[in-house]
Parts: C-alpha cells; sequence; structure tokens
C-alpha cells in the first residue's frame, strides 16, 4: 500500500496506474519504457517504503481512513440472516453482533466498480458462497463469504451472504474519487433500524 | 451538424482508447476492443488518436448524416452502403447531408470503426468517453447506441484539410485516393493464430493441459462479449486444486475456470479476478482477436521472443 501511495503521489516517467490487491501490486506503465528500467525503479522504491516504514519516521508512513458504515439488519434486507445462523449455529442478535465489532480493512476495490474487499470474518461467522448465486442481489446488500466480507455497489448477480444493508452509495461516478471505500480504509458496521435505513434514502 | 442512428445493428457504442487510472476503484480500462483499427478511423480523419469512434459489432447498423461530412471506416465484420452504392474500407469518405450508410454483412472481420472528422461532441467521464454499460459510464448517456439517438458532431470539418480534394459522385459521395495499409482481416472459416507467452500460473496446470494449450483448436463461444472472450475446445486441468489469492488482471490474460474453459479477458475485463492465469495474449494480437467473432477458431502459439 505504500508502494501503491508513492507512485500515486511521485509518479515516475511512462507511470500509468498501480493497482493494489491482497499480496500484489500491479503496476501498469508506457510500453515505449525499458522493463528493466521499471524494474530497477520499484527495487528502489520499495526499498524506501520498508526503510521508512521500520523506522520512526512517520511522514512516508499512509494514513487509513475509518468509516463507520450504517448496515440495517433487518429481516427484509439480511437476506440470508436466517440461513447463516443456521449454518453457523449462532444466533441472528449474534451475527449482528460480531459483524459490527470487527474493523475490518479494505484489502483491494474489484470485480465491479466500487466493490471492497473486506476482512477478516472471523471463523465464527466462516459461510461457504451460495451454490446458486443470485441473479440480482440489490445494490447496498452487505455480505459475507469465507473469511471477507463486501458491500454490493450496484444490483448484480452475487453468491454471498447477504447480511444487511447500507443506505450509502458505493461508487458515484461524480465524486472524486469514485469510490466511498479505497484500499487501506478501515470500515466498522453500525447497526441502523429500518426507520433509520428509510431516512436515509 | 449531427448524424442519426436510424438502426443500432447487432451492438453498437461509442468508444476511445480506454479510462486509465481507475482501476484502483475497480472501474476497467474499456475502450475499443481493436485500438489499432480505432487509432487508424482516426488518423485518416486527421483527428487525435483517442478522439470519440463508433465501434459496432457486425452488421446492421443505418445512421443518417444531417450534414456533409468527413469520415473513415476501418475494421471490418461488416461491408459498407452510401446510399445503396458499395464504399471501401480505410479511406477518407466525404459525404453529403442526408446520405444514409449502412453496414451489412460480410464473413471478414467482427468490429467496424466510425470515426467523424472533427470528432463527436462527448462528454468524458471519469477521462474518457468509452461507453462502459454496467455503470453508466461515458458514451451516450452511459448506453448502447439506440435507433433516433442523435450524435452532435464537434464542428464542420468541409474546409478541413484532407477532404478537400474528394470529388462528390452523383451518388453523393466521393473517397480518397489514398488509403491506409492495414493488415488482413481474418475469414470466418479461417483458423487464426494468436501469440501468447505463459502466464504465472502457467507451471500448475498439469502437463497434458500444458501440451493441449498449443496443439489444440479452440471455438470462440457464443457467449463471448466485451468483457471476455469464452472458448470451447480441450478441457484444461490443475496439477492440484488449489485456491488462488486474487489478483489484478487485464485485457490479454487467459485464465481458466473452475470447469477447465479458457477465457480470454478483453477491454472492459474485471479488474480482478482469481483463476489461474495460463497464458497472457501479446498485445499486438489482442486488435487481431478483436476482429475474430464467435463461432471462430483461434490456436496459440507460443511468442518466442520474450519466452527464451
Amino acid at each position: 500500500m505504500q508502494l501503491h501511495a508513492s507512485l500515486e503521489t511521485n509518479p515516475f516517467d511512462g507511470f500509468i496506474e498501480s493497482v493494489p490487491a491482497y499480496s500484489s501490486l500491479t503496476v501498469y506503465f508506457k510500453e515505449d519504457i525499458s522493463i528493466a528500467k521499471v524494474e530497477a525503479t520499484l527495487l528502489d522504491r520499495y526499498t524506501q517504503c520498508i526503510g521508512s516504514s521500520s523506522s520512526t519516521n512517520k511522514s512516508n508512513s499512509i494514513q487509513s481512513v475509518k468509516h463507520i458504515i450504517p448496515v440495517c439488519y433487518d429481516a427484509e434486507y439480511g437476506l440470508d440472516l436466517e440461513e447463516v445462523a443456521t449454518t453457523c449455529k449462532i444466533s441472528i442478535q449474534e451475527i449482528i453482533a460480531i459483524h459490527t465489532s470487527i474493523e475490518f480493512s479494505v484489502y483491494m476495490i474489484g470485480f465491479v466498480p466500487g466493490f471492497a474487499y473486506m476482512g477478516t470474518v472471523p471463523p465464527a461467522l466462516e459461510t461457504k458462497r451460495k451454490d446458486n448465486p443470485r441473479l440480482a442481489v440489490p445494490e447496498g446488500s452487505v455480505a459475507i463469504a469465507g473469511l471477507q466480507t463486501g458491500i454490493y455497489p450496484a444490483t448484480i448477480p452475487g453468491g454471498w451472504n447477504i447480511l444487511g444493508r447500507t443506505p450509502l452509495k458505493m461508487f458515484d461516478k461524480t465524486k472524486a474519487p469514485c469510490s466511498f471505500l479505497q484500499a487501506g480504509d478501515i470500515v466498522q458496521f453500525k447497526s441502523i433500524t429500518k426507520k433509520e435505513f428509510e431516512e436515509y434514502q | 451538424m449531427s448524424i442519426t442512428i436510424i438502426k443500432a445493428g447487432v451492438s453498437c457504442s461509442i468508444q476511445d482508447l480506454g479510462r486509465w487510472g481507475y482501476q484502483q476503484f475497480g472501474v476497467p480500462i474499456g475502450g475499443a476492443m481493436d485500438t489499432i483499427s480505432a487509432t487508424t478511423a482516426n488518423r485518416i480523419c486527421g483527428n487525435d488518436d483517442a478522439e470519440a469512434v463508433l465501434e459496432c459489432t457486425l452488421h446492421g447498423l443505418e445512421m443518417k448524416c444531417n450534414e456533409t461530412i468527413s469520415f473513415a471506416l476501418t475494421g471490418g465484420g461488416a461491408r459498407a452502403t452510401i446510399n445503396a452504392q458499395a464504399v471501401a474500407y480505410n479511406r477518407l469518405i466525404k459525404v453529403v447531408a442526408g446520405s444514409v450508410i449502412k453496414l451489412h454483412s460480410d464473413p471478414h472481420g467482427c468490429r467496424t470503426y466510425i470515426a467523424i472528422a472533427g470528432g463527436l461532441k462527448i462528454e468524458k467521464e471519469l477521462g474518457s468517453t468509452s461507453t462502459y454499460v454496467f455503470s453508466q459510464l461515458g458514451g451516450y448517456k452511459g448506453r448502447n447506441l439506440e435507433a433516433g439517438d442523435e450524435l452532435i458532431l464537434n464542428k464542420s470539418i468541409i474546409e478541413m484539410g484532407p477532404s478537400k480534394d474528394i470529388i462528390i459522385n452523383e451518388d453523393g459521395f466521393g473517397i480518397s485516393k489514398w488509403k491506409a495499409q492495414v493488415s488482413d482481416l481474418p475469414h470466418l472459416q479461417d483458423l487464426v493464430e494468436i501469440t501468447c507467452e505463459k502466464g504465472p500460473e502457467w507451471k500448475l496446470f498439469d502437463e497434458v493441459s500444458q501440451q493441449e494449450f498449443f496443439k489444440q483448436t479452440f471455438t470462440i463461444a457464443s457467449q463471448s462479449n466485451r468483457m471476455g472472450y469464452r472458448l470451447d475446445g480441450a478441457t484444461l486441468s490443475l496439477k492440484e486444486k488449489v485456491e488462488l489469492i486474487s489478483t489484478p488482471v487485464t485485457r490479454g490474460i487467459i485464465q481458466v475456470t473452475n470447469e477447465g474453459h479458457p477465457i480470454i479477458l478483453m477491454a472492459d475485463a474485471q479488474t480482478i479476478g482469481g483463476y489461474p492465469r495460463i497464458a497472457r495474449v501479446y498485445s499486438k494480437d489482442i486488435s487481431l482477436l478483436a476482429q475474430c467473432r464467435p463461432g471462430m477458431r483461434i490456436r496459440f502459439k507460443i511468442n518466442l521472443q520474450t519466452s527464451l
């Protein structure tokens, strides 16, 4: 993430963009730049990043933004609450308590514009993807799969288990940045009532 | 200054050279599938390479020029007529107001690009005019073109240099004496060779699959679209089942699904993928692939320069 931030704020010649993922960073650069030169630059930057994070010098370290995201866990929106309760052998109240108690890290944005992959869901809430993915998961649905949690930024097909829905917009092309969440952010969910959810609209 | 879409045909959208810089937010690069043909169309017209063009998949487009304009047709998948008279691709064409341009079926190629000299008046969204239907981004109202849409042009082009010497015939159009040099288009019965290099997960595939990948002929499946080409043919399998950590993916990467079918990621590919990446198409061959339509057969060959 530090290397990503370093490249975005101080791009090298020919740099186009970089895309962080769980355990990798993909760097796109112009075709006419030699790969050897880019490799040397990246190695150099990486060494700098490692150096700055291990020393007490915090000037280069990135600031994580923390978001409190309201979620309505009402049965009307939490389409899979009962199924998750059955498979995980816990109550719906416990599911909500666990899901709202954790500070999740945003590992990457992808799959579709604005979809944040977050973790780590504790093993008590570990679920498998649905055998038959839904053809239309409603926009704003907050869901879990494996040890991950995420928010659907648009109404699309999906196989994750839906716990609730947020009234916040995760992707808005008119805003800069267009994605509400960024890789590196911290997210904590907050349970809201159906009435509070409707008032957001 | 405008043109009106009478029929949109199989599929027609506005594209440029892509939306760069937003993959970290999950927004695909998108843009023209065949960037070489899109660029050629713009260069014939004297436009910037990144000017918005129409990308028409196969045939069926009908459009009416409401003013006298100059434009270029490149790529393939169709043959064109103006006022029912055949007209050549890869040349600058001048056409009088009221003329109707139609694309008819043809066995060569897959996508026609239409650039208008002076360009189309299209707002950029997230830095690009490319249509990305999923997020209603760019293009004409964020969607593919439909009958009745009116596209506004940037400026009158008649006084502009390259089309000045073109003589209009009795059918209401004229073409340049010169033409752009382009590669041949694949015929739908051809076996097209696509150059690629081994991908990061190549070694995870079993030996039979590694051999089959370069030996077998694959057919582009009918579910193929701007996101990716699904291939029917040999079923490829891993030495052992592994769950991979998702990584960024991009145009040209060949993923293999759990069922063993390869998918070549194309312009509107998702930004993150979790399937094993068996190979990557050599960037120069992506435009060739974009001119291959469903039902066509392809075979992969190794790019020796990068694999040695």
